[in-house]
């Protein structure tokens, strides 16, 4: 536990540090204080690809190893992916509505695929919770967990695939398209939320272990009944 | 028996249970069908709109109720079928192939009656080559969304609300085939070429492929 906390405290400290780099570098010349937000928007989205990399590397390696620890890392990889899915999506939208005068575009394909990722992954967690057996829970979810990253590639290049409003990437192997200011607060952005999402992986995985440690000892309907045996059966 | 003829026999099997059962046909098209004439009824007598809608509306439907004629009653082995297929020694992956065999077929026939529909209900201005283009998406449409429909059923085998979770699992999932399947004809009506859209609908579908077969052996042991 106290090993959560602290990690806890080192990612709020960098959220800290990290809010500060956004809220002091200069303002884009067209898009004003709006261009801030792009330190939230784009670490939340850089985590939810690797979150959801994650889910599916503990999805193979429970399938090949089919030790629960894999399993419970996908879920809780899965989980915090939705989540960090759910503050891009959010922010993208407030951001939109501000530079480009509307929150969705549904021509756009990075908008449309990114809220169809998001649906697959809040199927993934129903799925999870429609099963009550760990190991059937596990081995599905893992199935899923593979199936479901397919698409992570596809909205990460469909900014280069179908070229629409959605700008593409900003860095590039060939350099950055942006202001150095803004490249470092977007930088020190994307090491707090890494530190955040270590800190939500640690906290979501020994929670899972205590649910499955209690789902062993805890007693069914049912279990505390007893058939009565046939000599206090009266006639009947 | 080889792989193919045990995914024949399977298919076969499939089709023939649900020419007893009738989902399909009796129930889902029909429902389709009334859908179909709930928008018009809607939208009043706007006869331009409901003309310029037609072909988007059936994509729509055709992925909705594409998704129950996939999860369809028949399409649900038994506990008990799935015992006897593992000790007749069914090759997992010829399951899967069979079930996609039986279930694209009864798809492709929903989707052309129900295209049928459409055109007769809505009136839509069809450009020249437009039928062939409607054939070939609703045949990469139909496969896609059987193996996604078979993926899903598997993984929902015996669940509570088997029907909800799947169809929440496969819409997402078939975006690209519905974008593929409708865009094509878009393209086609703007003079504009259907390569792309018949590729990503392609792409889909083999990608599904390799995924079902791949995966067809721990799906069987998911549903244990």
């Amino acid at each position: 536990m106290t090993r959560i906390r602290v990690l806890f405290g080192v990612a709020a400290a960098a959220m800290a540090v990290g809010l500060w780099f956004a809220l002091t570098a200069p303002p884009d010349a067209l898009q004003g204080e709006y261009s801030r937000i792009i330190s939230v928007h784009v670490p939340s989205l850089w985590l939810a690809f690797l979150a959801f990399g994650v889910t599916a590397l503990g999805s193979i390696m429970w399938l090949w190893k089919r030790k629960q620890r894999w399993d419970r890392l996908a879920s809780a990889s899965a989980e915090i992916g939705v989540l960090f899915t759910g503050i891009g999506l959010f922010t993208g939208m407030v951001w939109g509505q501000a530079v480009w005068g509307r929150a969705w575009d549904w021509g756009d394909p990075r908008l449309t695929s990114t809220a169809v990722m998001f649906f697959v992954y809040l199927g993934y967690i129903a799925l999870r919770n429609a099963v009550d057996d760990p190991v059937v829970k596990a081995r599905r979810s893992a199935i899923l967990g593979v199936v479901a990253v397919v698409q992570v590639p596809l909205v990460y290049f469909s900014v280069n695939l179908f070229r629409t409003l959605h700008q593409t990437q900003s860095i590039r192997p060939d350099g950055s398209t942006m202001p150095a200011e803004m490249l470092i607060a977007m930088l020190v952005n994307v090491v707090a939320f890494t530190i955040l999402y270590v800190a939500l992986m640690a906290a979501r995985t020994d929670v899972a272990r205590i649910e499955e440690a209690n789902r062993e000892t805890e007693l069914l309907a049912g279990d505390a009944v007893k058939p009565p045996k046939l000599s206090e059966v009266g006639d009947v | 028996m080889s792989f193919w003829n045990q995914t024949l026999e399977i298919a076969r099997v499939d089709l023939r249970v649900e020419r007893r059962l009738g989902d399909t046909l009796r129930i889902v098209l029909p429902f389709a069908v009334v859908a179909l004439m709930v928008f018009p009824l809607s939208l009043g007598i706007e006869l331009a709109t409901i003309s310029r809608i037609g072909p988007a509306v059936f994509w729509a439907l055709g992925i909705l109720f594409g998704m129950q004629v996939a999860l369809r009653q028949s399409a649900a082995d038994t506990q008990e079928r799935r015992d006897l297929h593992a000790l007749l020694g069914v090759d997992p992956a010829a399951r899967f192939v069979g079930r996609v065999l039986s279930g694209g077929v009864l798809m492709l026939a929903f989707l052309v009656v129900l295209f049928i529909a459409m055109v007769l209900i809505f009136g839509p201005t069809l450009p020249s080559g437009y039928w062939s283009t409607v054939l070939l998406g609703t045949l990469l449409f139909s496969i896609g969304l059987t193996e996604l429909g078979t993926l899903a059923g598997e993984l929902t085998a015996g669940l509570r609300n088997r029907t909800a979770l799947a169809s929440l699992i496969v819409a997402p999932l078939a975006l690209p085939l519905v974008i593929g399947a409708s865009q094509s004809l878009e393209a086609l009506s703007r003079g504009a070429g259907i390569l792309t859209w018949v590729l990503l609908m392609l792409t889909t579908d083999l990608a599904l492929a390799v995924i079902g077969v791949g995966m067809a052996r721990p799906l069987e042991e998911a549903t244990r």
